[in-house]
């Protein structure tokens, strides 16, 4: 070690609990031990660029234990920066722009020109990973290789962190620091930092994190610390940085800013070397587009609205529909209310879709009065002694009888049954629904819907202003076309395929079925608006990073006994509409899909044969063991090994893969090119479907996961929307953006309709999801969304493969379950747990070891009550300093404008006569008088010494749990609230604020 | 408020529609269904060491250079002639009569506290293809609650998957507290509320309410005005152990035992199923999971457990509701009876004790039989989805029926027998 005083963050300190006071300390004798690294490395001045600070990475040749490299490592790649500030590098992408790993370790070092004036000034260096800095070649200060894991470091050594004065920030979990005297002549010098990012816990490899790798500065006679910033070459001065808790936190927004667009850029690059073989992709499309048959848009029947050509196959279906319903009002039993249900929930199961017993579907009129493999009609109208139907549900023949299994149908079904085959049998194609369409919706409410419906969520008042002030006659579309561009539609999209491709990382110990993060992925993949195909095919290959966000982490499945078959399932529901989950062990009683075809799927993800478990089988002497023949079959045996083989000829041809992959050979490849051929139209439709069915409140198939036994309401229209999707490039904003234009998009809501309109007369109120409401709430209210760190081991001590970082979530789709398995209250997240909690309640799942295209909506009480009464409704319902009411209130011209405000940022509409009376009438009485000055806090000299922090590292130590407790009852409190209001008034606000919040209309988008 | 729609809709529905649905099952006799009505799940994670609790074996020694297999404590006498206990369960062994510890349950997954904590709630391996609910969620959603004014599944502990509705849903999950101070998540007004202002929050809220008459925001509307009066003193008073004299509160102990309280108050109410966590890091960090020091003070986690599992019999045989509710005491593995480098001890999920107590079973004080260090299981093996089918069983749930996961029809336990010796 160099220099004399250094303190690590994490070191099995003892003793010595008094805080460090440097002025107090004597001055560290500069005292050198033999140089980290060997050759003092050998920076050409041609690399090095005026005012900016060269960063080189290194991959290759760093020694597989923590010790530094015995000579300099060659850069591999080099990027500048504007200050010896680092804490994240720009992401490595490959393939097409999909995150990837660099080395770990990874050899970090940092360059650049600086000039401190003469004087003996104060240098602190301070890195997750073993550093070393030099100055004019000469080694100045370092830092050692992290310590050993360990699960129970005492509290202690954090008391013995650098205390630098009020204005430098402390050293962060994980990292260690070290300071010295430093005697600069104002002569020009070369300033170069090495770290080793990431290191070994034993034979494993930890997280190759920078942590807050910095070297910082305080002037001989001065008491600021600044980032060591690069000569600049025009002006003498170098940059001023502050090195305090918010000096860094502003920079720290910049550069992570900068960085985003950074990693873009390079995205972007990626995919251009891929260029050519996408544009032979399109032109395949735009051929195969050509030889086959447009779908005709029919005519729009009179008095139909239309905005586009959507609203023309809309109308033509409810003009046929309004026909049909005439129909079904005759006869005494309401089919939808009387007999489906006792079809769908006796007699479906086995009878419908493509794999109905004995040949017989009951799920369609005609084919009930077809009947199946007897012969005899199931239904025959006006008929009560011949139908098979009435026959075989009053059988006694236990050979005969229907159902076979269960309980027998009552006397009253078996008379509703009869009673509706005497009157003919009416069979509605829909139940009773308004066939009326609404006007087109007010302005306002449109705002919210489509805001809502593209970045997930409410509109905020500057863009209700803009929208408002805006008289073009086109202001709708030009409104979409602003939303479409923002970059939070990103943000809105990840926690639909979160769920849909089952992403289930876990930050600790990934047991139950976890995946990598490649939620990363997700989100980059909308924030460069992807085509489908690309974004399928990424997926598919599951390259680029397991652990830290690619799609390679769709992949990993722990503790699962068939991985590929597991993905397989998830696959062919979200591409395909095709579900095989039961054909995970069996071949199921109600898909025709078979076992052996979900693992040729999954051999051909997985580029290998793959072999049966007997884990993931169903014993057959089990199936047998009844009387009557299983319902179940399987025709796979344990062991069996199945080999790569694309399973739905139906779709497209195997064939096609040879002109349509980039490398036909790559069976992976092959499956992602038939998954997204053009030719596959299934898999424009789908994916065409779930666009549908999210902006429309129900896909034109239905469910949007499971095609094989449903019947498309709009069966031209959906095969018009796929070849929009091939036409424009498998584009899903053209796709959207057709949708949200059409009238049938911007139709009035009807509040009395419970389920969406299948002919789409009108919509339905939707209910917000789980991450609209959270991050709406916190849109609404301008209170800063603010949890832990999404790890249990911030300090990074832990193997990789044991403990992920999620980062510092801003958005609810970043959360993740806290994992708290072990009971253990030094290992819980409180304000995670509190938005989790939240999140849960409206049906956002914490895990997701299964996938799912739609989420539970049913109400239950705990949705309320979390929000009434839950720690996040705290949080957001106290006006503390730093909630944006609070400034509103302070800068509020009178209460009605207040109250306006607050209607608009919350629901999104004024307030009506009698609510603007009401809350004006609250807020008046003392509203001159509410400004305070604050009473300045008893001692002026703010500790900025943060508090304790726990990880995994020391959570076996008493104080751990001690600690969290405090943090806990932290979270319950929330954050104290401002004095700037007197009291009384800011609790009438608070309480005006909450009833807006609560309010049943704020979670519905109308 | 129209009671009836809300009840179809709301988590604390009692579970209206039994599903009548079946897949090839066989119904067993309705007369090998027990009668309990509630449950009482107490989770010792970390994995309980069974040759120091409930399946003493020879007396080991953890110090010094050599080493010896056994168990840390010596062992008592109990109320069951031959069914002998750790000296540290000594409030329990006289109630053994009431109580059966299965000393041959058994399973074979990877020693990891999760994965294990997973299986020993759900009854399955994980899977990519369900997600499955937990014991306590099956018991809601078979039995629902007793009374309308509470849920039927209440959680003193930390939430997580293993402890979820899986693809039961929403309705069938857990209301949550992390500790007996803290009241259910949603339902404990935030403290800085005084009535005043609970009063006019509600006036406030009261025309937005009315504004909800139809459609989806109607029902929401139901579920938030019964949230309101949940939140109310009616339902909060459960978990209101001030009520309790103060020498029974004595008598169950520390935290844990305030929880056991708090569970034994909350099945009176009309909960199905209460689950305990027990409270690990209090008393040596790592709870129950005893590796190296961490034994150290294993004992005073069996005292604590003693104390509270001895009172809550107690308590509950004095109100006569023992042989309706039944206690389990569940952990997610046991430990070998070897000692590690510093007098600690691994993981074993070979051979492991999980104890049952009250439900009106023909107790036998001891189930099963391991070898002489408790390492294999020589008699009656018990299998996790056995010992789940046993508690389904006891509580009027037939453990073959099948439960659905939208169309597709799941089997209640993972082919599991209850224990027929102690259904009788």
């Amino acid at each position: 070690m160099y220099g004399a005083s250094d303190s690590q963050a994490q070191q099995s300190a003892d003793g010595n609990d008094a805080f460090n006071d440097i002025s107090s300390l004597p001055a560290p004798a500069l005292k050198l031990k033999e140089p980290a690294v060997k050759a003092v490395p050998a920076i050409l001045p041609g690399q090095l660029r005026p005012g900016q600070v060269r960063v080189d990475l290194c991959e290759n040749g760093l020694p597989d234990k923590n010790v530094w490299p015995e000579t300099s490592p060659i850069s591999t790649e080099h990027y500048y920066a504007e200050a010896f500030g680092f804490f994240e590098t720009p992401h490595f992408y490959t393939d097409t722009g999909v995150r990837g790993d660099r080395a770990n370790p990874l050899f970090f070092r940092a360059s650049a020109r600086i000039s401190l004036p003469a004087g003996k000034h104060r240098l602190l260096l301070r890195a997750r990973g073993a550093s070393c800095l030099f100055i004019g070649g000469e080694p100045v200060l370092s830092t050692p290789f992290p310590p050993e894991g360990r699960d129970d470091y005492p509290f202690s050594h954090q008391n013995r962190f650098l205390d630098l004065g009020p204005n430098c920030r402390f050293v962060q979990p994980g990292n260690r620091e070290s300071w010295c005297f430093y005697e600069a002549n104002g002569a020009e010098e070369l300033a170069v930092l090495e770290t080793v990012v990431g290191s070994y816990a034993g034979k494993n490899k930890r997280r190759p994190e920078l942590g807050e790798t910095v070297v910082a500065v305080c002037l001989e006679g001065q008491s600021n610390w600044t980032l060591l910033t690069p000569l600049d070459g025009k002006s003498e001065a170098m940059l001023q940085l502050t090195y305090t808790d918010t000096g860094w936190a502003t920079y720290r927004k910049r550069i992570e800013e900068k960085l985003a667009s950074a990693n873009a850029e390079a995205r972007e690059r990626a995919r251009e070397a891929h260029y050519e073989y996408w544009q032979r992709r399109r032109d395949i499309a735009q051929d195969w587009l050509a030889s086959t048959r447009e779908e005709a848009v029919p005519a729009l029947p009179p008095g139909m609205p239309a905005k586009n050509t959507i609203d023309r196959f809309i109308g033509a279906k409810l003009e046929a529909f309004r026909g049909q319903s005439v129909e079904a009002t005759q006869g005494s039993v309401d089919f939808f209310k009387d007999v489906w249900p006792i079809l769908e929930g006796r007699c479906l199961d086995c009878h419908r879709g493509t794999k109905s017993k004995g040949g017989l579907r009951l799920d369609q009129r005609e084919l009930a009065l077809k009947g199946g493999k007897t012969g005899n009609a199931a239904i025959i109208p006006g008929h009560l002694d011949s139908g098979e139907l009435l026959q075989r549900v009053q059988s006694i023949d236990t050979e005969e009888t229907m159902p076979p299994k269960g309980e027998r149908l009552s006397a009253r079904e078996v008379t509703t049954l009869k009673t509706w085959i005497a009157e003919g049998a009416h069979w509605p194609e829909f139940r009773p629904v308004p066939t009326t369409l609404t006007p087109l919706s007010e302005d306002l409410a449109f705002l919210r819907r489509v805001t809502l419906d593209t970045v997930g969520v409410i509109p905020t008042l500057s863009e209700i202003a803009a929208f408002q002030i805006d008289n073009a006659p086109d202001r709708r579309a030009r409104v979409i076309e602003r939303l479409l561009a923002d970059p939070r539609c990103a943000d809105h999209g990840v926690g639909y395929w979160q769920d849909v491709l089952a992403e289930n990382p876990n930050i600790l110990n990934p047991t139950l079925n976890n995946t990598g993060p490649f939620r990363w992925w997700i989100h980059e993949s909308l924030l460069d608006r992807k085509p489908l195909d690309l974004m399928v095919t990424e997926l598919v290959l599951m390259r680029g990073s397991e652990r830290f966000g690619g799609p390679a982490g769709f992949r990993v499945a722990s503790q699962n006994d068939v991985p590929m078959a597991a993905k397989g399932t998830i696959l062919g529901a979200a591409f395909l509409g095709v579900e095989m989950k039961c054909a995970r062990c069996h071949d199921a009683p109600a898909h025709h899909f078979k076992q052996e075809q979900l693992f040729q799927l999954g051999a051909m993800l997985g580029e290998k044969p793959l072999t049966v478990p007997t884990t993931s089988s169903v014993p057959m002497d089990k199936l047998h063991a009844g009387g009557r023949k299983a319902l179940i079959e399987v025709t796979l045996q344990p062991n069996a090994v199945v080999n790569p083989a694309w399973p739905f000829p139906e779709f497209v041809a195997p064939e096609l893969a040879g002109a349509l992959a980039e490398n036909p050979t790559n069976p992976a490849d092959a499956l992602a090119s038939l998954l997204t051929a053009p030719q596959n139209e299934r898999f424009a439709q789908v994916m065409a479907n779930r666009i549908w069915a999210r902006l429309m409140g129900r896909g034109i198939v239905e469910p949007v996961a499971d095609w094989e036994n449903a019947k498309p309401t709009h069966p031209e229209l959906l095969r018009w929307l796929g070849r929009e999707l091939v036409r424009s490039g498998y584009s899903a904003t053209h796709l959207t953006r057709l949708i949200l234009n059409s009238h049938a998009y911007q139709r009035q809501t009807l509040p009395t309709q419970r389920e969406p309109n299948p002919i789409y007369a009108a919509p339905s109120p939707r209910r917000l999801q789980a991450e609209q409401i959270v991050d709406s709430l916190f849109v609404a209210t301008g209170k800063p969304f603010h949890t832990e760190e999404a790890s249990l081991d911030i300090d990074s001590n832990r193997d990789m493969g044991n403990s992920l970082s999620l980062g510092q979530p801003s958005k609810a789709w970043m959360l993740t379950s806290t994992s708290n398995e072990r009971d253990r209250p030094s290992l819980s997240l409180p304000r995670i747990q509190a938005v989790c909690d939240v999140l849960a309640a409206f049906g956002w799942r914490a895990t997701r070891p299964d996938p799912a295209s739609i989420r539970e909506a049913a109400p239950n009480i705990l949705q309320p009550a979390i929000l009434s009464n839950g720690i996040m409704g705290t949080w957001l319902t106290v006006l503390s300093d730093d909630h944006a009411v609070t400034q509103l209130a302070c800068d509020a011209r009178s209460p009605r404008a207040l109250v306006e405000t607050l209607f608009l940022r919350t629901l999104t509409r004024l307030p009506s006569p009698a609510e603007r009376a009401r809350y004006e009438a609250l807020l008046e009485p003392g509203f001159s008088q509410r400004l305070q000055v604050p009473t300045p806090a008893a001692s002026e000299a703010q500790p900025n010494r943060p508090p304790f922090y726990v990880s995994w590292s020391n959570h076996l130590d008493p104080n751990a749990t001690r600690i969290r407790m405090q943090q806990e009852a932290a979270a319950r409190r929330g954050d104290a609230p401002t004095q700037r209001l007197q009291a009384d008034w800011r609790q009438r606000l608070e309480d005006v604020l909450w009833s807006l919040l609560n309010a049943p209309e704020f979670l519905f988008s109308s | 408020m129209n009671r009836r729609s809300f009840l179809t809709t709301s988590l604390l529905a009692p579970f209206a529609f039994p599903l009548s649905r079946t897949f090839g099952e066989s119904p067993i006799p309705a007369q090998r269904l027990g009668k309990a009505d509630h449950c009482i799940f107490l989770w010792l994670g970390g994995g309980m060491s069974q040759v120091d609790t409930f399946d003493p074996k020879q007396l080991g020694q953890n110090q010094g250079e050599k080493k010896l297999p056994g168990s840390l404590y010596p062992s008592i006498e109990t109320a069951v002639p031959g069914v002998r206990l750790c000296e540290h369960l000594s409030r329990t062994a006289p109630l053994m009569d009431r109580v059966t510890a299965v000393r041959s349950v058994q399973h074979k997954v990877i020693d990891e506290h999760a994965f294990a904590t997973n299986l020993v709630h759900t009854g399955r391996m994980i899977s990519g293809n369900a997600l499955y609910p937990s014991l306590g969620s099956i018991v809601a959603n078979q039995r629902g609650a007793a009374s309308p004014e509470v849920p039927a599944y209440i959680l003193v502990g930390y939430p997580n998957v293993s402890r979820g509705p899986g693809f039961l849903g929403t309705k069938s999950g857990y209301l949550y507290l992390t500790e007996t101070s803290a009241g259910p998540a949603g339902f404990r007004r935030p403290d800085h509320l005084n009535e005043d202002r609970i009063a006019r929050r509600k006036g406030l809220l009261e025309p937005f309410l009315n504004n909800a008459s139809d459609g989806a925001a109607a029902d929401y509307r139901e579920a938030q005005q019964e949230a309101l009066r949940l939140a109310g003193p009616g339902f909060i008073r459960h978990f209101r152990l001030e009520e309790e004299s103060a020498s029974l509160r004595e008598s169950y102990g520390g935290e844990f035992g305030q929880r056991c309280l708090m569970a034994r108050r909350l099945i009176q109410a009309g909960v199905r199923f209460v689950e305990v966590s027990h409270n690990l890091n209090f008393l040596n960090g790592a709870g129950w999971d005893v590796h190296n020091d961490g034994i150290k003070s294993q004992h005073l986690l069996i005292q604590e457990l003693d104390a509270a599992l001895a009172a809550l019999i107690s308590d509950l045989e004095r109100l006569h509701l023992l042989d309706r509710t039944l206690i389990v005491v569940a952990t997610e593995f046991g430990r070998p009876p070897e000692f590690d480098a510093r007098g600690g001890r691994g993981h074993q999920g070979t051979a492991f004790s999980m104890v049952l107590a009250g439900g009106g079973l023909r107790h036998c004080g001891a189930y099963g039989l391991t070898d002489d260090l408790s390492k294999t299981v020589l008699e009656n093996p018990v299998s996790i989805p056995d010992f789940h089918a046993t508690i389904l069983a006891t509580l009027g749930v037939d453990p073959h029926k099948d439960l659905m996961d939208g169309s597709r029809p799941v089997p209640v336990t993972d082919g599991g027998t209850p224990i027929a010796a102690l259904l009788g």
